[in-house]
């Protein structure tokens, strides 16, 4: 599933020189199944209009149904994102996330909140893992992909050799086209786009 | 009196809405219009709908004696188009977006009056205790955790006391005796049921799990795992010492149930929960869970699945279709479920399909159920 997608035949050349400063990215989902859908970041060099992006299997939900709450996969739409931490330490996500904002689903009333593109690492980006089924900052097996409605993308853990998405995600950002800042960022210009 | 008409009428079905009449089983809302009183259908101020809840908990709650129907409200400060960002729309972090309220329609004057403004969630105790989450502010707003109290009156008249001992984000469910069952959010919407014993003593019941329902004298629950968690499960506890007396690993079950969500029923011995398929019907008996039949439902997700009397043999839900929300008609012996969308020229707010849902009581014991 992880591809480059290189739209010119310079591509190589502009991202070797290109400057990441210069660059603006936005995030894509596009959903399929609970298990295995894709995120991409996208970037472009303005004024060209040429767009280039990298892509990664990522999960959603635990259901295709959108507006059941901790259950249904991310709603379609844009989003806006509101924070990037390294090292967040929060109860249920921890680590390398993108906070989103909240959205109504397709009814127009429910709305989903606590959103985040995440992985299942520790606050210091490792892992632990015990014995138990499934730990929740170890990256196990494919059911990891499930969540509760954020996108989640899988890391290597010494329990599983599961490809490094979330730190190759977390280059792309930072290296074409994203902020260089973290923390609570409100108002942030990078958004992600959920097709329907 | 908002008591269930119908309710034990297995007879009453229809496959075809029809504006004037309709008749499925129990108390159900279309909007704002409320279907199954005694006293005809009623138009509430405003649509019963839970958007910071879904349907974690139920979107109005009629008193154990009938006579109301409290009900979760949300009026809009600005719309907010879900196809844009919020950037887009020009909305930035911290603006007011909606006010979420508890309304309470009293059937016997015919008033509809707020109960409290920056609210929702709200269980009603069969001695009239009414508990709700109170924002610790009036409006939700962009990029705000929308934090408060879980507050209790002693009756409608009664001051709140809050029951919570720090502020969080909680959703109230149903009262389990005079112990209150509730959830506290986290990030990526996990939950945690939680129980509150009284005022500042809330425990963990069980973490990052759901509640499918109370047993129905109020000492048990009945709770699920989804596959985010690891297996998917189900459990009953005790709510006094949060001891587990039976589990059902769902992997070593008909794979058609998969996973079992929240917000079902719990009548006598059988419990009844949507699944990944459609409906899950369990037998409890001390110490175990069996699965009964896992019916097969052509539809999007079933939610709120109610049985109809004490044979168990009838559920009613509801689902989402594109125009808005349907309502179900379960046979359970057939294995087979009706569909219903009474008023199917209704809209809801800025051209939004119509939840159409079952309303309830989910706390235990009522007296009434």
């Amino acid at each position: 599933m992880r591809r480059a997608i290189v739209v010119f035949a310079a591509a190589t050349a502009l991202l070797a020189c290109g400057s990441a400063a210069a660059a603006e990215g936005w995030w894509t989902f596009d959903r399929n199944t609970n298990l295995n859908s894709t995120l991409t970041w996208k970037w472009t060099y303005p004024p060209s209009p040429a767009q280039y992006s990298h892509n990664w299997r990522a999960g959603s939900g635990s259901s295709t149904d959108e507006c059941r709450r901790g259950e249904g996969w991310l709603p379609a739409g844009w989003y806006a994102q509101w924070g990037h931490w390294n090292h967040y330490s929060g109860s249920a996500i921890r680590g390398r996330v993108w906070w989103l904002q909240d959205k109504y689903c397709y009814d127009g009333v429910t709305r989903r909140v606590e959103l985040f593109i995440h992985s299942e690492e520790t606050t210091d980006n490792g892992q632990a893992c015990t014995s138990a089924w499934d730990d929740p900052f170890c990256w196990e097996r494919d059911a990891d992909y499930y969540s509760l409605g954020c996108i989640k993308l899988a890391r290597p853990s010494p329990v599983a050799n599961f490809p490094s998405d979330l730190g190759s995600a977390h280059s792309h950002y930072h290296a074409y086209g994203g902020s260089s800042q973290h923390g609570d960022l409100p108002n942030d210009a990078y958004e992600l786009y959920v097709f329907s | 009196m908002v008591a269930c008409a119908g309710c034990s009428d297995g007879k009453q079905k229809q496959t075809h809405s029809h504006p004037a009449s309709p008749s499925l089983p129990g108390l159900y809302s279309v909007g704002a219009r409320i279907f199954g009183l005694p006293e005809g259908p009623v138009r509430l101020a405003a649509p019963p709908v839970t958007p910071l809840a879904g349907w974690l908990t139920p979107a109005a709650v009629p008193s154990a004696d009938g006579r109301y129907l409290a009900y979760n409200s949300w009026r809009e400060l600005r719309h907010d188009d879900p196809k844009l960002s919020w950037p887009d729309q020009g909305i930035k972090s911290g603006d007011a977006l909606a006010t979420p309220s508890i309304r309470v329609y009293d059937s016997r004057s015919g008033n509809d009056d707020v109960l409290a403004e920056g609210a929702f969630s709200l269980a009603w105790r069969a001695d009239g205790a009414l508990a709700y989450f109170k924002g610790a502010e009036r409006d939700y707003r962009a990029g705000v955790s929308y934090v408060g109290d879980v507050v209790v009156r002693p009756s409608l008249e009664g001051a709140p006391e809050a029951w919570s001992s720090e502020r969080g984000r909680y959703i109230v469910v149903g009262w389990a005796g005079t112990r209150l069952v509730a959830y506290v959010e986290h990030e990526g919407e996990a939950l945690d049921v939680v129980v509150f014993d009284g005022p500042g003593r809330m425990r963990v019941l069980a973490a990052s799990s759901a509640l499918v329902a109370i047993s129905p004298n109020g000492t048990q629950v009945f709770v699920e795992q989804g596959p985010a968690q690891g297996r998917p499960t189900v459990r009953v506890l005790e709510l006094a010492t949060g001891r587990e007396t039976a589990a059902l690993d769902l992997t070593r079950v008909d794979a058609a149930v998969g996973w079992v969500g929240y917000a079902g029923d719990w009548r006598a011995d059988r419990v009844v929960a949507s699944s990944a398929s459609g409906l899950a019907l369990f037998r409890v008996a001390p110490g175990k869970i069996s699965l009964q039949k896992a019916v097969r439902v052509a539809a999007s997700g079933v939610a709120e699945p109610r049985f109809v009397d004490s044979s168990g043999l009838r559920v009613k839900a509801w689902t989402s279709v594109h125009r808005g929300g349907v309502l179900l008609d379960c046979d359970v012996a057939v294995g087979a479920c009706d569909r219903t969308m009474p008023l199917p020229e209704a809209r809801g707010i800025h051209g939004f399909p119509t939840w159409r849902r079952p309303l309830y009581n989910p706390s235990r014991p009522l007296g009434t159920s």
